[in-house]
């Protein structure tokens, strides 16, 4: 029975008509130990076959690696983006001496003066500035007009 | 596409690629450099990989054309065929592979088939390819493969019986 289908699944197999796995039986049945006499001869066909899919080069292929800049440089962007955290934090942190009153007037009377005189100024050109500002009543006119 | 990605995918077919081209070449060494080749082509082009409907088919179609330009080249110069392999000195795999004497027999007379059969039986009996998947390869059509399959079977059957009768090894 056995016998018989391999014999014609051989017949098959040399016109090119079997299928993948109809030829995947022929070769498990070559490779078995029960092979009868007059069929001896295919037991090398198909194990040689079944030897072949084993074969892989001894040598390993190599890929080029990537472009030589950026390469070399690459373990390095994260000690250069460390140190420009570091040195940031230390520009933003003000200076406390720069902080500090200097005194510059012996005579506290003189400094009152001088610094009433700032003050004054400061309030001139205040007023002047104000001056302008007029005009934004105007505004504020014709807006409380529509709105109404 | 990644590198370890690259290597994932190729890894699945390149061993095809190899014994398709020691099929071809013969030689073990030419092999590996066909292989070598064929890889070092397609990680060049793999920003183009997504278009490729099957990379390993592709790959085996790049496989074919480079060993056919190497034997080509070699009838052209009529070089004599160098193989390092004839006389196998080292340990090797392929050695503990093509121990049996009378195996590696059907190895001798496969290498006497014409190429293109040589290379569908590879294809077909070895690495199990179905033939759609072989006449896309090869750029045939597939009852074209049948018959060489069918014919270089049939060869090699010949031999066989021949080999069987009288005994000589």
């Amino acid at each position: 029975m056995e016998l018989a289908r391999i014999e014609k699944l051989l017949d098959k197999y040399f016109e090119g008509e079997t299928t993948i796995s109809e030829e995947k039986e022929l070769k498990v049945y070559f490779t078995g130990e029960t092979v009868p006499s007059h069929l001896e001869k295919y037991k090398d066909l198909f194990g040689y076959f079944s030897n072949q899919s084993e074969v892989v080069a001894t040598r390993e292929t190599t890929l080029p690696k990537q472009t030589t800049m950026v390469r070399y440089l690459y373990p390095f962007i994260g000690v250069a983006a460390s140190i420009a955290v570091v040195i940031g934090i230390f520009m933003s942190i003000p200076d406390p001496d720069t902080t500090q009153v200097a005194d510059t007037y012996e005579d506290p009377e003189i400094a009152l003066q001088k610094t009433k005189e700032v003050l004054s100024l400061v309030a001139q050109y205040m007023n002047e500035g104000k001056k302008d500002l007029v005009y934004l009543n105007e505004f504020e006119n014709t807006t409380n007009k529509l709105i109404k | 596409m990644k590198e370890r990605a690259f290597i994932a995918l190729t890894n699945g077919f390149k061993d095809k690629l190899f014994r398709l081209a020691k099929r071809l070449l013969v030689s073990q060494e030419e092999a590996e450099d066909a292989t070598q080749e064929v890889l070092l082509k397609l990680w060049k082009n793999k920003g183009k990989m997504a278009e490729y409907k099957n990379v390993e088919a592709f790959a085996m179609t790049m496989t074919k054309n480079y060993c056919y330009d190497k034997l080509k080249a070699k009838e052209n110069n009529n070089l004599k065929i160098v193989h390092s392999n004839y006389k196998d000195e080292r340990p090797s795999l392929q050695k503990q592979v093509e121990a049996k004497d009378s195996v590696d027999w059907v190895g001798k007379i496969l290498d006497t088939l014409p190429e293109q059969q040589r290379m569908i039986i590879q294809l077909r009996d070895i690495e199990e390819y179905d033939n759609t998947e072989i006449a896309e390869m090869l750029g045939i059509n597939e009852s074209a493969v049948r018959a060489a399959i069918s014919r270089g079977r049939k060869k090699i059957r010949e031999e066989l019986i021949k080999k069987h009768n009288y005994g000589v090894g």
